[in-house]
């Protein structure tokens, strides 16, 4: 299978692979990598488990997209979202309002909710739960995600501060 | 008892931090050095066959291949995957017979997805391109998918042991006539002025937790065979793999990985054998084995479908004379617990109401689905499907309201517990139903949606539930915990409880800081490596909480009693005249004369010896506490939910506008993991009611082994949540806590089809309740 030389920069460190054709983006975060933080649940873009942003703010589907076309691209992972040992907001808020039992689709829910609030950065609960489809959590009953999504969003917005 | 300074506080999970960042490591995400792939060759093309011819040649020359294993190059030993017997007495192992029935790979596929053979390489890609040139031929079996069709006189026999393909019924040693029973059922029919009887069918659902099955092993230079997993019972499979290969229990080590979800799919074992073997078979080199979410599917237990008949007679004033019922479950290829969830989905039943005489028979048989197994709330939820439905049945043609009727004629304290024999020693149900019925507006509802006429009609149910915290007195409980004080006076934990992702780890460390008075953040637990933690059951029943606090209490009291009593050596007083404060010890009405934890911490371990005197300075020896934890109960917790729901007349859709949940839950020791519990629960007992079955077709080809296809409550579909927690503490449970791990689950599923019931009059007796069962009773109805 034809491999390709690419260069994607991960959590603001540029790191050069070869990947084949078939790479998917999940497989070469992983097990190229080692950026673990990014989970497979279920391969076909179902659950959101291997979710990353693209770029800061954009979500993806790591087990949907090749490798071999992000070539030059940012990656943002869940260990990339802290900056200097502080928590970002959405983290936070996820701590905070219980937000996280087992803990698997949170690296993956945690950046569809960095993405979602920058989208639209004061969503009503309806936009909340509609922009969370496509991420699945079987622990919580998405209740305190989203009040988490909620708080967040206020923190980030400066309310209370 | 005096204020409660750590239980009952909102304090920051001990595992969140790690898991928001990504750094938790849950199996997968384990790397060894020289580490090899193995891939497991499953038959999808029958659900029974016999294969009869297996050709591995072509995989082996595969580029990337280290070794390709058939049925014959493993252990011959059959095993069962579950726990089951390790956790009874030796005389019900007798009653049970012989319930190995698994092997690594076999010749005789059960079922869709069965493991035949396995490829190890040195990556996974080059492991599944060589798992396809494997050649196997079949030869068709008939597929037996029901308990009817498999006792079917000219079935053909899954074990000679077991003929019927009856794998289990409740054994007529313990349960006379094999029923579980109390009373004379038929002559009390006799007595009853009302009688409700009918068939239903509940579904096998499944657990869905987000982590899929991940496992490395790994037989090494010290001959020792270790497994990486996030099994829900380290010890337990600890035993099991050592029976399983031959070995001492100190030449097997789990390596206890964080768990991506659990729910009963990881009680017991399910890919370590296989694992394992493949590790055996490349001595020195770490296996991993990532099953994808297809696999994941039919490969891990799922809860047990069947047929469940159920007849209740009643009174004129409301008196519940009579109660018979059977449970046929569709067991699946294999016994793994079929004893199980076949007892206790009667023991729920019996542990309910008040009946005078109760009769319950409970049977698994072999069928060619994929295994059943636990998955939260072990048969509880089929039971409150069917029970909660007739009681309510039983209500409308009483002409009573289903919460009046409830409150009468609910056991209580001092009746049988769901084991008879062991009384119930607390109860708030009524507090519960009470506060619930206010919360829902249920006697304003109620009336309100009688006589409806138009397309969408709402309806308000009701259900209640009864569970337990551990399986005592049915199985073993039992759980070591020592607490180590370290010279800076902070403490370690030693226990191999696993924390799913509950927040069991977080509660249990509150109540050691709570029993030891010290802060939360001197606390650790240290789990994962069954090296050196002692023995405890794992994480099932809803008793980590309850057993595994009741160990943690009585280890941290250990610590105590010798800090008191090292006191009381160093400031010559007696021990009953000190107090601690700030993990300083005092004593009564003495200003002076005082002595700090991190003292005598300290000079236990860095303990010397007065060159003047030639004393010891302070006490020596690091102080430790023990325990070995046997629960004196089962703490039982009781629940209620309301539903309501708006269904559609004409298309069937059923949304669900509210659940309310009153839960008796002894203490909250930490309320945001109990409203966790409960709210999670919630959406997998929606799931059973509205959406959720696996299902073949009439092969036994499974047809929805996936997210895409498997339907789940999202985001959007999930009710408003009210969540209240009623707190009257247990004698027995830790600072009074019950277990809340599978309760929630419970009373959504009857609460739900009550709701219905009472939306548009018609009961449905097959869950889940999808649009298309609805608009078939509509139709039905008006024929």
């Amino acid at each position: 299978m034809k491999k390709h030389a690419i260069t994607l920069t991960v959590n603001g460190e540029e790191r050069d692979l070869v990947v084949p054709s078939n790479r998917t983006l999940l497989d070469a975060l992983r097990e190229d990598l080692g950026y673990t933080d990014t989970k497979y649940g279920c391969g076909t873009g179902e659950c959101g488990a291997c979710t990353v942003l693209v770029d800061g703010t954009t979500s993806i589907n790591g087990c949907l997209t090749l490798a071999a076309t992000m070539d030059g691209a940012s990656i943002t992972t869940a260990a990339g979202l802290a900056q200097d040992g502080n928590l970002h907001p959405v983290q936070q808020a996820f701590i905070d309002n219980d937000a996280i039992q087992c803990g698997y689709c949170t690296p993956g829910m945690v950046l569809k909710v960095v993405s979602l609030l920058d989208e639209n950065p004061t969503p009503t609960e309806n936009e909340i739960r509609s922009g969370l489809e496509g991420s699945i959590c079987r622990c919580t009953g998405y209740t305190k995600i989203v009040e988490a999504v909620q708080d967040a969003s206020n923190r980030m917005a400066g309310v209370g501060e | 008892m005096t204020e409660l300074k750590v239980v009952g506080k909102r304090v920051e999970r001990v595992d969140v931090r790690a898991k928001v960042t990504g750094g938790a490591l849950y199996a997968a995400d384990v790397q060894l050095a020289g580490m090899l792939y193995g891939k497991i060759v499953r038959c999808y093309d029958y659900a029974h066959a016999r294969v009869t011819s297996l050709d591995l040649s072509e995989a082996a020359k595969c580029k990337g291949v280290i070794k390709v294993l058939g049925p014959k190059d493993v252990t011959q030993k059959e095993y069962n995957a579950s726990v089951l017997d390790m956790m009874v007495s030796a005389d019900m192992r007798g009653v049970l017979g012989d319930i190995d029935d698994q092997s690594i790979f076999t010749d005789h596929v059960k079922h869709y997805g069965d493991a035949i053979a396995a490829v190890i390489a040195i990556s996974e890609e080059a492991a599944e391109r060589a798992a396809e040139k494997i050649k196997v031929t079949y030869e068709e079996l008939p597929v037996y998918m029901t308990a009817e069709a498999a006792k079917q006189a000219d079935a053909l026999q899954f074990r000679p042991e077991k003929p019927g393909n009856l794998a289990f019924q409740l054994p007529e040693m313990a349960f006379p006539d094999n029923a579980y029973a109390w009373g004379e059922v038929d002559k009390s029919f006799d007595e009853a002025d009302i009688i409700v009887e009918d068939t239903f069918y509940v579904p096998k659902q499944k657990q869905c937790q987000m982590e899929p099955g991940s496992y490395i092993a790994l037989y090494d230079d010290q001959e020792r065979l270790n497994c990486w997993t996030s099994t829900q019972m380290p010890k337990l499979v600890q035993k099991k793999l050592a029976n399983l290969f031959e070995l001492p229990m100190t030449r097997v080590r789990i390596n206890a990985t964080v768990i991506g979800g659990g729910f009963g799919a990881r009680l017991g074992m399910v890919l370590e054998p296989e694992t394992c073997a493949l590790a055996m078979a490349v001595p020195g080199r770490p296996v991993k084995v990532l099953s994808t979410r297809e696999e994941d599917w039919v490969t891990s237990p799922s809860r047990h479908p069947g047929k469940y008949w159920m007849k209740m007679g009643f009174k004129k004033d409301g008196t519940p004379v009579a109660c018979d019922a059977k449970f046929e479950n569709y067991k699946g290829a294999y016994y793994v617990d079929a004893s199980g969830t076949a007892f206790t989905t009667g023991a729920w039943l019996g542990g309910m109401y008040k009946f005078d005489s109760l009769r319950y028979r409970g049977e698994s048989y072999y069928t060619n689905q994929s295994i059943c197994g636990a998955f939260r709330g072990y048969g509880n939820p089929q039971t409150n499907f069917v029970m909660e439905q007739m009681i309510d049945r039983g209500c409308a043609e009483l002409g009573v309201d289903p919460i009046e009727w409830r409150k009468k004629w609910h056991k209580g304290v001092g009746d049988d517990g769901w084991c008879i024999g062991v009384p119930y020693n607390s109860c708030a149900l009524d507090e519960c139903l009470d506060r619930a019925a206010e919360a829902a507006n249920w006697t304003e509802k109620r009336e309100k949606y009688k006589n409806q006429t138009g397309t969408k009609r709402r309806g308000i149910g009701v259900a209640v539930m009864n569970h337990t915290s551990g399986a005592m007195p049915m199985l073993l409980e039992h759980t070591v915990c020592d607490a180590l004080l370290h010279q800076d006076a902070t403490v370690t934990l030693n226990l191999a409880c696993s924390d799913m992702g509950q927040g069991s780890h977080t509660t249990l460390r509150q109540v050691a800081a709570e029993t030891l008075d010290f802060a939360y953040e001197d606390i650790h637990i240290a789990t994962g490596n069954t090296d050196a933690a002692g023995f405890d059951i794992g994480a099932h029943a809803s008793r980590t909480l309850y057993v595994g606090g009741g160990a943690v209490k009585q280890a941290c009291e250990d610590v105590r009693r010798q800090l008191f009593e090292r006191a009381a050596l160093e400031l010559e007083e007696d021990v009953d005249n000190l107090y601690m404060e700030d993990k300083i010890i005092h004593v009564k009405g003495s200003s002076n004369k005082s002595i700090s934890v991190q003292t005598i911490a300290d000079q236990g371990v860095n303990n010397f010896m007065n060159p003047e005197t030639g004393e010891l300075i302070g006490q020596p020896g690091q102080i430790q506490g023990y325990a070995s934890f046997f629960p004196p109960h089962n703490a039982p917790p009781f629940g209620t939910t309301i539903a309501e729901v708006e269904v559609d007349m004409e298309t069937g859709e059923v949304k669900v506008l509210e659940l309310v949940n009153a839960h008796d839950v002894g203490r909250a020791i930490h309320p945001g993991v109990v409203e966790g519990q409960l709210d999670g629960g919630a959406q997998q007992g929606l799931g059973m009611a509205l959406t959720e079955e696996t299902y073949y077709d009439d092969k036994g080809i499974c047809q929805n082994n996936s997210f895409t296809d498997y339907k789940m409550f999202g985001p959007s579909d999930m009710p408003k949540m009210t969540n209240i927690l009623v707190e009257n503490p247990d004698p027995t449970g830790p600072f009074g806590a019950k277990g809340v791990g599978e309760a929630g689950l419970v009373p959504p599923v009857g609460a739900t089809a009550n709701a219905i019931f009472n939306a548009i009059g018609i009961q449905i007796l097959e869950a889940p309740i999808t649009p298309e069962k609805i608009l078939k009773a509509l139709e039905d109805a008006n024929d």
